[in-house]
């Protein structure tokens, strides 16, 4: 019999879920429009962007992670600890370039050491990256002492504050980012990889994929990914802070998940994650702009991240 | 009860999915005591018949009769309270569970109002069904720890618990060992002895000839006739399930001299002790023995997925690196493994995905893939295989056994290995695609490939081998040279001769 959960059409072009993800942003977008005149203005549309980018960025690595089959919920504490690197670099006078890639191998690092407990010792990745939680705050803190590390170099701050052609710099940064891993999950050996991996890993290992390679590197990426959000906000902010990131986690997951990232692994996509940030950038940019408070944002989040998953569910077919 | 009125009847049975007909205006009875058989290929609408017996489906229109009563399924519950129970060929229970627990699932005895489950009363209704069925089933051992066969007498159990008059088993046998398969057949009579209908479905035309006494056939949704089994040969309902003749062809070897592999003193710590053996180029060896003689275990130590503790494989004169199944594939050994399911497919990728996994390589240039190559050289492919339909853009969990099987051996095409090793490679697979795999077997060994085949069904050993290699308590008890081979000496150095004396031949596998 065949089954009638997968589609059965040769692929059409477009992604018939990313399509979903899109009418949803479209719709919330169009109901925010109606009930605030400056919403849909291209100020606060950039701001939209501006906000969900460093989100956006997370979630980016987490959908790789996801796919393959895991979860990361370690990039928060990943994220402070590459700050921490990054800013004490530079306030020591190391160039600029030199703590940024210092930072991001900080991040990378948390992610293989994440990624080698899973993919080598074999332990769960929920265990292992939550530990990782508690582990790499736990450094940030006792580094610091507790306390933030103020005094980043103006230049490294204007850069990150800078806008190119009217686009603020980290919204480039991640469409960038997002670009070159659309590539990498759609057309390079590795895209394929990560799919094999999450969808059946037994099946992929005969197959002769090199499964706990595919693991380290989805967890290497996120840990990445993490550090260069951490690099944004501390730019944005001239500090470090050892408790930068908190529940980064959850924000990471609902984008990938509203985005049609599975959970069970096998699935996800680049686009729709970014438009899963999107939407809850927007959620949020919405609500505050009708002066609805924090609690009630709140509320409306959760709401969101469930409708999302009932739709999906409904659309998917079997129960 | 009237004996002679009929127990089930299907009256123009239809059942349309959007695009598909799955089933057309089927119409058929099955009588009280009487096992009935339920043939066709995969895609003939038998697992349609019974999802819609046990109202999974809903039937698009016609009319099910049971003891002359009109009965309308909808839920799974009707299903049950009209009497019709169904065995699953993937067997449905919770495995820490105790016997008793997983019998009462979903609608335990109860003691203190409702309130508590009445364990005890549990394992003695237990006691008292199985009793009838295999006494030395315990009720309250945890279902895990019984054997696949016993596990099945369970959920037979549960259907008796329910008071079924029908129960329609789907590919009961497929796990079983020859023995097992004969107690089972024996069961069945019992039960059709005591009036229950049996609605058997398998692919395995020796067991329905032995089991059942009449069958229908299906083929593309459509009812072809049911026919009385002892008024009929097996290749006169082959024709019927696959609407043209199949023909035996002889086996012509393509055996060459020349030694390709040579395996040394392999072993792996558990159950395979010290096998040894040399594989030419071009040849078939089949690997016969009985299920846990090591078989399985053999080919996934030469394929590296499992670790060998001794030994070595010498692959055109150079050591195998056997630690991961990706160093024996660059080697130049590829698994079609058995249980496609769970070690052959990512169901969710697309076919040329598929295929192209152990080779990404070849299908890379700048790092990226080269989508277009890749589809076109996996769509040549599968047509050459016969793929249908061969789009190979679609995920591969969308397509039938024989076309994932097709897809599983044409990965190893892409990734040009020297050696395949096949596990069970027709399990699951419908009598047409059967034959269609057995001559891809005979075309790459004609093209120089060196083959391993795994084995239950002795015919298909028979066909296939140019020799076979027999597995008995992992070791390697003969290896029967093209004059020797013959279903009698694979039995003899497949039964285990510690126990005892000899024991007469008795038919250990499966033969037709």
């Amino acid at each position: 019999m065949t089954d009638t959960s997968l589609p059965t059409r040769s692929g059409p072009r477009i992604n018939l879920r990313d399509a979903g993800t899109f009418f949803g942003l479209v719709l919330i977008f169009a109901v925010f429009a109606v009930l605030n005149p400056v919403f849909l203005t291209a100020p606060n549309l950039i701001n939209i962007l501006q906000q969900s980018s460093i989100n956006a960025c997370i979630a980016l690595g987490m959908t790789f992670v996801i796919i393959s089959g895991g979860i990361d919920l370690s990039v928060g504490p990943t994220a402070a600890v590459s700050a921490i690197v990054g800013a004490t670099l530079m306030i020591a006078g190391v160039p600029i370039p030199l703590a940024v890639m210092g930072a991001i191998a900080t991040g990378m690092a948390c992610g293989l050491f994440n990624g080698s407990l899973v993919a080598l010792a074999g332990l769960q990745p929920f265990i292992v990256t939550l530990g990782g939680l508690s582990l790499y705050r736990a450094l940030a803190l006792i580094f610091t002492g507790g306390n933030p590390i103020f005094g980043i170099p103006p230049e490294f701050r204007a850069a990150i504050n800078g806008l190119v052609f009217g686009v603020p710099v980290p919204v480039i940064i991640v469409a960038i980012i997002a670009g070159i891993l659309w590539v990498v999950l759609n057309r390079s050996p590795l895209g394929e990889y990560i799919l094999a991996v999450g969808g059946n890993p037994e099946a992929a290992r005969i197959a002769g994929v090199p499964v706990a390679r595919t693991k380290i590197t989805v967890y290497v990426l996120s840990g990445g990914l993490a550090a260069v959000a951490a690099l944004i906000l501390t730019g944005r902010l001239g500090a470090a802070d050892p408790t930068m990131g908190n529940l980064w986690e959850l924000d990471a997951i609902a984008a990938a998940a509203i985005g049609g990232a599975s959970l069970m692994g096998g699935k996800g996509s680049v686009i729709g994650t970014l438009m899963g940030a999107v939407i809850l950038g927007g959620l949020r940019n919405g609500l505050t702009l009708m002066n609805v408070q924090a609690f009630y944002q709140l509320l409306a989040t959760g709401i969101i991240i469930l409708v999302a998953m009932l739709i999906d569910r409904a659309t998917r077919g079997r129960a | 009860m009237t004996p002679s009125a009929s127990r089930l009847s299907l009256v123009g049975v239809s059942k349309s999915f959007p695009g598909i007909r799955a089933l057309d205006n089927v119409s058929f009875d099955v009588r009280p005591g009487e096992v009935h058989g339920l043939l066709g290929e995969n895609g003939a609408g038998k697992s349609t018949m019974l999802n819609i017996l046990s109202a999974v489906l809903q039937a698009t229109e016609g009319q099910i009769i049971i003891d002359g009563q009109p009965v309308t399924l909808t839920r799974p519950a009707d299903a049950r309270a009209a009497g019709i129970a169904m065995i699953h060929q993937e067997l449905q229970h919770i495995p820490q569970l105790s016997v008793a627990q997983n019998l009462f699932l979903g609608r335990p005895l109860t003691r203190a109002g409702g309130l508590l489950v009445d364990r005890r009363a549990q394992e003695r209704r237990a006691r008292q069904i199985l009793a009838d069925l295999d006494p030395r089933i315990n009720p309250r051992a945890p279902i895990h720890t019984l054997k696949v066969a016993q596990q099945q007498i369970v959920e037979i159990a549960r259907a008796l618990l329910d008071d079924a008059k029908i129960i329609a088993m789907d590919e009961p046998t497929s796990s079983l060992t020859p023995s097992e398969f004969e107690s089972l057949a024996a069961l069945i009579a019992k039960l059709a002895a005591q009036g229950k209908s049996i609605i058997y479905v398998s692919h395995k035309m020796d067991e329905v000839f032995r089991v059942c006494d009449r069958a229908t056939i299906l083929r593309d949704g459509r009812f072809i006739d049911t026919v009385d089994l002892e008024q009929i040969t097996e290749d006169q309902v082959i024709a019927k399930m696959v609407g043209r003749d199949i023909t035996h062809e002889r086996h012509v070897t393509h055996a060459r001299p020349e030694v390709v592999m040579q395996v040394e003193n392999l072993s792996d710590g558990a159950l395979i002790r010290e096998a040894g053996f040399t594989l030419h180029k071009g040849e078939v060896l089949g690997l016969a023995g009985l299920v846990g003689s090591g078989r399985t275990e053999l080919l996934r130590l030469i394929a590296g997925i499992d670790r060998a503790r001794t030994g070595s494989v010498t692959l055109n004169g150079k050591p195998v690196d056997l630690r991961t199944p990706r160093s024996a594939i660059r080697a130049g050994i590829g698994l079609v493994p058995e249980e496609r399911k769970k070690d052959g497919i990512v169901r969710e990728r697309p076919v040329s995905s598929n295929i192209a996994l152990p080779c990404m390589g070849r299908f890379t240039r700048f790092g990226l893939v080269r989508r277009r190559a890749l589809h076109a050289e996996s769509t040549a492919l599968m047509k050459k295989m016969g793929m249908r339909p061969p789009d190979v853009s679609r995920a591969i969990g969308t397509f039938s056994g024989g076309n994932q099987q097709k897809a599983i051996i044409g990965r190893w095409l892409a990734a040009d290995v020297d050696i395949l090793l096949f596990d069970e490679p027709t399990r699951g697979i419908d009598v047409g695609a059967k034959s269609e795999i057995y001559d891809l077997i005979a075309q790459l060994a004609q093209s120089g490939k060196s083959i391993i085949v795994v084995s239950s069904e002795l015919p298909e050993i028979i066909r296939l081998s140019d020799r076979v290699m027999v597995m008995r308590e992992g070791r390697i008890a003969a290896i029967l040279d093209a004059d020797q081979i013959s279903e009698d000496a694979i039995v003899a150095n497949a039964i285990p001769k510690s126990k005892g004396p000899v024991p007469a031949p008795q038919p250990v596998e499966a033969r037709s």
